[in-house]
């Protein structure tokens, strides 16, 4: 059974004159236990659809879907309210930027013990002090912080930026979660703690069958840790499939171009010659083009994009483009 | 926080010192002899006052003079007053407490209303409660305080007879000075009606507190206003939503800390605005505070009171300045320890 099945999920900006809509028609599937990347370069609103899964989007931003299912149950029969309480209780997010994410006023330990479910606890309300600071206490160490009173008692502002991620990753963990939604969880990080972070979020997907979707700009890092991985651009869904399909033989030209703009998978590629790059950059919200919004800047770019592209599916691989690369195979 | 302390107190010292400076210099500029300015000796024979220029260091050098003038502050003399011939130390000492206990209770009051107003309006932002807020904010700040004086006295005093229109308590009840703080002369005297004589002082601060903390409140208002939805914009907020915090507790547990840090910060700056406005609010109500004796002493040329209550009172705003800093540090772990450099 899916765990988390999204169709045609769009996102408006509502501004003065007319709404721009920065998320286009996106479908996201997660499995039990699967890790997702979800890979775009920046401005192509993969955060905005992490955020619109979790419902914290203001209300600035409109959100609609046609499907929108949590283990089988359709959220879009409840109220935003009751949504956000059923999404709330089995999913979590970090957020790049940690430190940014903790409250600088407020110790860590506080608000570790504010994520806490009480409901579990039993007794009176001063044994439940007590049990919320042990919840806090085993929660750092499963994110293996070992020394937890110097890390209670201290700001956010005391600790790194690796530090103040694992506290958030414990945050996250505090409800049990089954999935965790991690934000560019390592954006500017060094690679060792980075490599920590990874490496953490993947023992709990492996230890604790906790579905992990990876957001990520850099499409050769996320393949390592992911199973699948769906690609975005500039709020249009371009790809997804397993790792190995979308790393190996990816069917759309923009999976193409950024394949081919990694160094790593282009070690045959002769020395000093230049990396292959797509022309141009990503369109600003107020300017996006009608049709496929990769148009002019694709490569394969002919009269037939001025229409969105279906989704084809082939084999789970699905891709959404009127000229893709399947046959080159 | 003890380099905190530290920091604080000699920034204390100095600001202090540059304002003898300005009260030295000022004993230059007002008109007539700078010896009887600076000394408040008026009447004086020409043999004494040859003595008191003697003292003052008059035929040296200026830094002399200026060395001089600060022994005589520190040994607490400030001279004495030209108008009633009296030491202005005990002049000071007699209606500085009154403008204090006025100012705090304003202040008080202002900070009390204000701040919560202000967090209601930033929770209900661009909502008709934010905008009614937000208008009454205007029209409370654009208001004159002289004319909003004696529109108070004229509605709650005279018309509807509520609460007294001048004084600082009913002469009926007699308290014996001990601190010069009405409330804490009350509250140590072992006088039987001790209690009336508490609820009568209320009563005569009521008004005038009020009428003082209309313009600083609404600037509260303004300032909560703002950081509250400068925080609820910033990505813990999102975090602790995410994290399955209700608004509720989002606001009481992340919102409002973290936006009264923000606040707190001005509270200092705006009282210095308060004093002013006390001091016009004073002569209204015949508060016997600094403000009403200061105002007096300009209206009669009294060089030395203007100099002395100028100190005293910009003494008092920077020590009450120095206190929000403290409360600030206390509020923001940021602010406690800042290392070189980071600033």
């Amino acid at each position: 059974m899916n765990l988390l099945d999204v169709r045609n999920l769009s996102i408006k900006l509502l501004t003065g004159e007319k709404a721009i809509l920065a998320v286009d028609r996106v479908s996201l599937t997660m499995k039990e236990g699967e890790v997702r990347g979800l890979v775009g370069e920046s401005g192509s609103g993969k955060s905005l659809l992490a955020q619109a899964i979790m419902g914290v989007l203001d209300d600035k931003w409109q959100v609609d879907a046609d499907r929108f299912h949590w283990r089988g149950n359709d959220l879009m029969r409840l109220s935003p309210e009751e949504r956000k309480s059923v999404i709330a209780k089995d999913v979590a997010m970090i957020f790049q930027e940690p430190m940014a994410c903790l409250d600088p006023t407020t110790t860590i330990g506080e608000q570790l013990a504010e994520a806490v479910y009480s409901e579990e606890f039993t007794g009176f309300f001063w044994q439940k002090h007590q049990q919320r600071q042990l919840a806090a206490i085993n929660l750092l160490h499963k994110v293996g912080i070992k020394n937890h009173q110097k890390c209670l008692k201290s700001y956010p502002h005391q600790l790194t930026d690796a530090l103040c991620q694992r506290v958030m990753i414990a945050m996250a963990l505090a409800r049990k979660p089954l999935l965790l939604i991690a934000d560019e969880p390592t954006a500017a990080m060094e690679s060792t703690n980075q490599g920590q972070i990874f490496r953490l979020l993947a023992s709990l997907n492996q230890l604790k069958n906790m579905s992990i979707l990876l957001i990520s700009h850099d499409l050769e890092n996320v393949t390592h840790w992911t199973n699948t991985i769906t690609v975005m651009y500039s709020g249009q869904f371009v790809e997804a499939g397993t790792t190995e399909q979308i790393f190996n033989c990816p069917y759309h030209p923009y999976t193409r171009a950024l394949v081919d703009s990694s160094p790593k998978a282009n070690m045959h590629i002769p020395v000093k010659s230049r990396l292959m790059t797509l022309p141009g950059s990503i369109p600003i919200l107020q300017h996006l083009p009608i049709g496929c919004r990769l148009g002019p800047r694709c490569p394969k770019a002919q009269r037939a994009c001025v229409k969105a592209p279906k989704v084809k599916n082939y084999h789970g691989h699905q891709v959404s483009c009127h000229y893709s690369l399947k046959d080159n195979y | 926080m003890l380099i905190f302390t530290l920091r604080r107190l000699s920034l204390f010292v100095f600001t202090l010192l540059l304002l003898t400076l300005l009260s030295f210099s000022l004993s230059f500029l007002f008109p007539g002899d700078q010896v009887t300015n600076i000394s408040g000796q008026l009447n004086a024979s020409p043999e004494h006052l040859e003595m008191v220029a003697a003292q003052y260091g008059k035929h040296e050098s200026i830094f002399i003079q200026y060395w001089r003038y600060l022994t005589h502050l520190f040994q607490g003399d400030f001279g004495i007053s030209m108008a009633s011939q009296l030491p202005i130390s005990e002049e000071v000492l007699n209606h500085l407490p009154a403008t204090i206990e006025l100012s705090s209770v304003a202040l008080l009051i202002a900070m009390l209303v204000g701040i919560p107003i202000g967090f209601i309006a930033a929770i209900h932002h661009r909502k008709v409660t934010d905008n009614i807020i937000l208008s009454f904010a205007m029209i409370g700040y654009s208001i004159p305080i002289f004319w909003l004086g004696l529109l108070a006295i004229l509605i709650f005093s005279i018309q509807l007879g509520w609460l007294p229109s001048a004084g600082q308590i009913s002469l009926v009840y007699e308290i014996e000075q001990r601190t010069g703080f009405q409330f804490f002369d009350i509250l140590l005297s072992d006088s039987p009606y001790k209690w009336q004589a508490f609820q009568n002082a209320s009563a005569h601060i009521l008004l005038p507190a009020c009428v003082v903390a209309l313009a600083p409140a609404t600037i509260f208002i303004r300032l909560a206003r703002t950081a509250m939805l400068n925080v609820l914009e910033t990505h813990y907020i999102k975090a602790a939503m995410a994290k399955g915090l209700n608004y509720r507790q989002i606001i009481f547990r992340h919102g409002i800390r973290n936006s009264l840090v923000g606040v707190i910060r001005d509270v200092g700056l705006q009282f210095a605005n308060l004093v002013t406005l006390a001091m016009v609010t004073e002569v209204i109500f015949s508060w016997p505070g600094i403000g009403s004796w200061l105002i007096e002493s300009i209206y009669q040329r009294d060089y030395t009171a203007i100099q002395g209550g100028l100190l005293a009172l910009s003494s008092f705003i920077f020590i009450v300045h120095i206190l929000t800093d403290f409360i600030y540090a206390s509020l923001n772990p940021l602010a406690r320890e800042v290392h070189h450099g980071s600033r």
